[in-house]
């Protein structure tokens, strides 16, 4: 690479209009061993962002720490459908102690009515026994006649 | 998404998430939390992954961010012990490291303003195209050209005066 084309790639470089390709160009020339005296200045620039290049992450990334956490979820999920079930099974068990105390309540009704039944028969019957006084004014009339 | 074509999308990517988080961030140990943070996020909102275009560009804005709130709140919280005393050492460290081109150059990136050195990390390490830093950083093209023409510039300058210095 001649050097006037390298002078201007880098003030290009410095103004930001360079391409990618250029900019590699410029790494691989500042980081090879021949560089004219009056750019090398610009060497550690280079060189460090060749190098900068090369750090890796050294630490293993967890992704297992989510999988407890949706485990966990899950377990939520299984206490809160229990508590519903027990919740509707408590409803349903309840259910045949209330229809008890219903049906306590209807045969109760059922022998007050019995009772009011036979209090209008007794009423009825003592009305009858009028009907009879009736008759024996009329018999006492014909005989008076 | 399953947990294997997941790793096979997002993994392959996680050094250059390292380098951009340590960039920012400056301690190793701060970027690998980082990383795993943002691994995490990643996989809790894994199926939305595929509706991004390039979950690349996704992970990196997510990385960004990460590190720039993380990097607030520190600064929020421990302002104080950081200043009095932890300034001199520093100062100390950058004497000693001023022959090292090298770490010098680092150092000088460390200094320069948040956005500056997150675009020129992506573009002059990571060599990125202006068009996906733009989307990254949520931005324009022209104006990630204009701060990458700052931090070269500013580096450039700074290098200049220490290489001055070094000879004299």
């Amino acid at each position: 690479m001649e050097l006037a084309n390298i002078e201007k790639l880098l003030e290009a470089y410095f103004e930001g209009n360079t391409t990618l390709a250029e900019e590699a160009t410029l790494r691989s020339y500042f980081t090879e061993a021949s560089v004219a005296p009056h750019l090398k200045e610009y060497v550690p620039l280079f060189s460090s962002l060749q190098l900068a290049k090369e750090e890796v992450l050294n630490k293993e990334l967890v992704l297992s720490e989510e999988t407890t956490k949706t485990s966990r979820n899950w377990w939520y999920g299984i206490a809160a459908s229990a508590a519903v079930v027990a919740i509707i099974a408590g409803f349903v068990f309840t259910q045949p102690n209330l229809s008890q105390e219903e049906q306590e309540a209807l045969t109760a009704f059922n022998e007050s009515k019995k009772a009011m039944l036979l209090l209008s028969q007794n009423f009825n019957n003592g009305t009858e026994q009028l009907a009879l006084v009736g008759q024996f004014s009329e018999t006492t009339n014909k005989i008076l006649k | 998404m399953k947990q294997t074509e997941f790793i096979a999308t997002v993994l392959p990517f996680k050094d250059m998430l390292y380098r951009l988080a340590k960039r920012i961030l400056v301690s190793s140990d701060e970027a690998e939390d980082a990383v795993q943070e943002v691994y995490l996020k990643l996989w809790k909102g894994k199926d939305k992954i595929k509706k991004y275009k390039s979950p690349q560009a996704f992970a990196v804005t997510m990385t960004k961010n990460y590190c720039l709130d993380r990097l607030k709140s520190k600064q929020a919280s421990n302002l104080k012990i950081v200043h009095s005393n932890y300034q001199a050492n520093e100062s100390l460290e950058r004497q000693l490291e001023a022959n090292d081109g090298v770490s010098i150059v680092f150092k000088l990136m460390e200094s320069l303003p948040a956005q500056q050195k997150i675009i020129m990390q992506l573009r002059d390490i990571e060599e990125f195209e202006f068009s996906e830093i733009a989307k990254m950083v949520d931005s324009n093209e022209t104006a990630v050209r204009v701060s990458l023409s700052r931090a070269r510039k500013t580096i450039r300058e700074q290098l200049r005066k220490q290489y001055k210095y070094g000879i004299s």
